[in-house]
């Protein structure tokens, strides 16, 4: 019989972390099991029963996607799950779809009808995005126990809707303020059982890393400028260039926007006394996201389940949990009995926006 | 754990959690007459089997066995388990067998990339073509009047042409533009091409766009206007909405496909795929060009002969410097439709 402990691990250095009289494990790193051959399997059915079903599959295609890279995660020998119910994901995707092609057709029609669909959206928006972090939170968990996400809906107010239109009026000036406030609200508010997280980034760090970003693109703005201009030499036909070349700036830039942020919010973040620790370096996360990249154009995008796998590989094992006490001692939340859980699922539903 | 000869029992190590604490308690779980057990430690646990959820199975990951009461053991021995499932007579989703059946995969393999090759080759032509007569004028105008809008910033000057010389083409297309007895409606404008050189456009809601130099290079009024009603079957057979309605569809696709990795990418596709009219594009609106060349009593030679002149002049070192809008990009295979204007087909009916 085997062992169900040869899975932890090996770096657990507090030993056997199940055992009650173990000593305190000091780091636990997150471990990523997925492999790119096996989720290109789940990547190909999901792609073709989603394009037979003309998109109604995908709800189902994406529980599939993500129980196969939550269930390959695994932090002190336990696996994490998603329970999404992918009819309220369809639910959630026909409501998005329904927003976008109000907002795409009201155009057509008139000025004033596209602004009161534009309006419209902008104050329904924050709530969208409220109950899809709380949808994503509930129906995760680790350990048998359920995330959480309780942010109230004046603050999804304030940082999906005030902080977005202060950012855009001071010409992005605030934009690192809106990050902040942002993974503030998020996790802020975000639970595990009745532990609660709390992220204490400063918003000089954001500005830190915006800048350097800026710095960049500024720095390689003029360099395309400059280039093309010698290149062109009186045939402007050269300046159809200038698209592609800000493309590949901006793929230089975004692994370093996406490393320090990553370990900005990770190495911050607090749950209960236990805190982590992230150590995503940009120059190899650069490597990686530009390896990916010529790998799907070069297969017409079959390399992408496996780029998938290699960038969730890396970036889930640069992180690590400081654990200040035992990872048995976490509990549930009030709110994990069943029926309210069963009561909240029926208006719960997801919508797809990347934060 | 007791066993009885007619259910052979297999132990599986497992952990159970018990949905209140993050506490993992290994035990060690087996069937017998449709009940699990569960036993180890202070856990002692009888379900039957129908109150429980296996999750589906996902590789190496631990597989896991759901209790209604919100408690669940985690497995990682899968040999062990499938031994007890086998037992239990249970059988995956099928969907999910299938992603880790190598068959399997490569059947979805060709099933995908045969149902793209066939929708780019049919589906999308054909939605395009019956959707084309249903977008409103109203949308074509607009598009239109950008597309020339655009055009007249970035690519061409004003015309140089003498206005006495306009209004004789004009009123020849004006004669000319009637397909069975109704008028086709258009607008002629004349422009200095710049880079674009000898050419001639065909925008969705009639407005054709002539270049000085394409009526310098033709010599005549007979041929400029043989050019022009090839542009007017674009036009009449809707060739622009349609690439347009194509374009954003394959856009659309593209996006949701590699949506993951980067959107900028999927814009590549969708200007390859507009670079220009199809080559069946190209026939219909040659042949509709012909019909009304022999309404006029005219020949097909003169389209022929102002595609030649077309193709040398882009030819002669200009064709690194017509960009992408040039006659030779919209225009495949001139040389091929040049043989087909002087084919047999064409003389004799
Ligand atoms: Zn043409």
């Amino acid at each position: 019989m085997k062992n169900p402990f040869e899975h932890a691990p090996a770096d657990a250095a507090g030993g056997n972390p199940f055992a009650a009289d173990a000593p305190v494990p000091q780091r636990e790193r997150i471990s990523f099991s997925g492999r790119g051959t096996e989720y290109f399997g789940i990547w190909i059915v999901n792609l073709v029963l989603t394009l037979l079903t003309l998109g109604i599959y995908s709800a189902w295609a994406k529980v599939r996607r993500l129980q196969y890279f939550y269930r390959h995660t695994t932090l002190g020998g336990a696996a994490f799950d998603y329970h999404g119910d992918p009819r309220a994901i369809l639910k959630g995707r026909i409501i998005g779809f329904m927003l976008l092609l109000a907002y795409n057709v009201s155009f057509q029609f008139s000025i004033i009808a596209g602004i009161a669909v534009a309006v419209a959206l902008a104050a329904v928006m924050p709530v969208l995005l409220m109950r899809s972090l709380r949808f994503r939170a509930h129906y995760s968990s680790w350990r048998g126990l359920r995330f959480g996400f309780d942010g109230s809906t004046g603050g999804a107010y304030s940082v999906f809707l005030k902080w977005p239109v202060f950012s855009v009026l001071t010409l992005y000036l605030l934009g690192p303020m809106w990050h902040q406030r942002m993974k503030a609200y998020q996790f802020n508010h975000a639970r595990f059982g009745s532990a609660r997280f709390a992220i204490d980034a400063p918003v000089g760090a954001y500005y830190r890393i915006y800048g350097a970003a800026i710095a960049v693109v500024l720095v390689g703005m003029a360099a395309i400028g400059a280039l093309l201009g010698t290149l062109a030499d009186g045939n402007p036909a050269v300046f159809a260039l200038a698209p592609l070349l800000f493309i590949l700036l901006l793929l230089f830039v975004q692994p370093y926007l996406s490393a320090r942020l990553q370990n900005l919010v990770w190495n911050h973040m607090q749950l209960d006394g236990h805190r982590f620790e992230s150590t995503v370096s940009a120059r190899r996360l650069y490597v990686i996201m530009l390896t990916n990249l010529i790998g799907v154009v070069c297969t017409l995008g079959l390399f992408l389940p496996f780029a998938a796998i290699r960038l969730a590989r890396y970036r889930l094992q640069s992180v690590t949990m400081l654990c200040a006490g035992p990872l048995d001692d976490f509990i549930a939340g009030q709110a994990q009995d069943a029926a309210a859980t069963g009561e909240e699922a029926a208006d719960l539903f997801d919508v797809d926006i990347a934060l | 754990m007791s066993t009885s000869p007619s259910d052979p029992v297999t132990e599986v190590a497992a952990l159970y959690f018990d949905g209140r604490s993050a506490r993992a308690h290994t035990v060690t779980l087996g069937v017998t007459d449709g009940v699990l057990h569960v036993a180890g430690g202070e856990i002692a646990r009888r379900e039957p089997l129908a109150a429980l959820r296996v999750s589906e199975p996902m590789g190496d990951a631990a597989r896991l066995i759901s209790f209604a009461d919100g408690a669940h053991l985690e497995v990682r021995d899968h040999a062990a388990l499938a031994r007890l499932l086998a037992a239990t007579g249970h059988r995956d989703a099928a969907v999910v067998r299938w992603a880790f059946e190598p068959r399997m995969v490569v059947i979805m393999l060709s099933a995908l990339l045969l149902s793209v090759w066939l929708m780019m080759q049919y589906g999308l032509p054909w939605a395009a073509r019956v959707s084309a007569p249903r977008v409103p004028d109203g949308a074509m105008t607009a598009l239109s009047e950008r597309t020339l809008e655009w055009l007249d910033q970035a690519l061409t000057r004003p015309t140089t042409l003498p206005p006495a010389r306009q209004q004789a083409l004009r009123e020849a297309l004006s004669s000319v533009a009637s397909v069975d007895g109704q008028p086709i409606a258009h607008t002629l404008l004349f422009r200095s091409g710049g880079q674009l050189g000898a050419n001639a456009f065909a925008l969705p809601d009639g407005t054709l766009i002539v270049t000085d130099e394409l009526v310098a290079l033709a010599g005549a009024d007979a041929p400029v206007l043989a050019v022009l009603t090839h542009e007017l079957g674009h036009v009449q057979q809707r060739h622009g909405v349609r690439m347009l309605l194509q374009g954003s569809a394959t856009a659309l696709l593209m996006t949701w496909y590699l949506g993951d990795i980067s959107s900028l990418l999927a814009t590549a596709p969708t200007a390859l795929v507009q670079a220009g009219y199809s080559r069946d594009m190209e026939r219909e609106a040659d042949d509709f060009a012909v019909k009304l060349l022999r309404a006029r009593g005219q020949s097909p030679e003169l389209l022929a002969g102002m595609l030649e002149k077309l193709a040398a002049a882009h030819g002669e070192g200009q064709a690194s410097r017509s960009g992408p809008m040039g006659w030779l990009s919209s225009h495949p295979d001139t040389a091929e439709r040049i043989a087909r204007l002087r084919s047999e087909d064409f003389i004799i009916h």
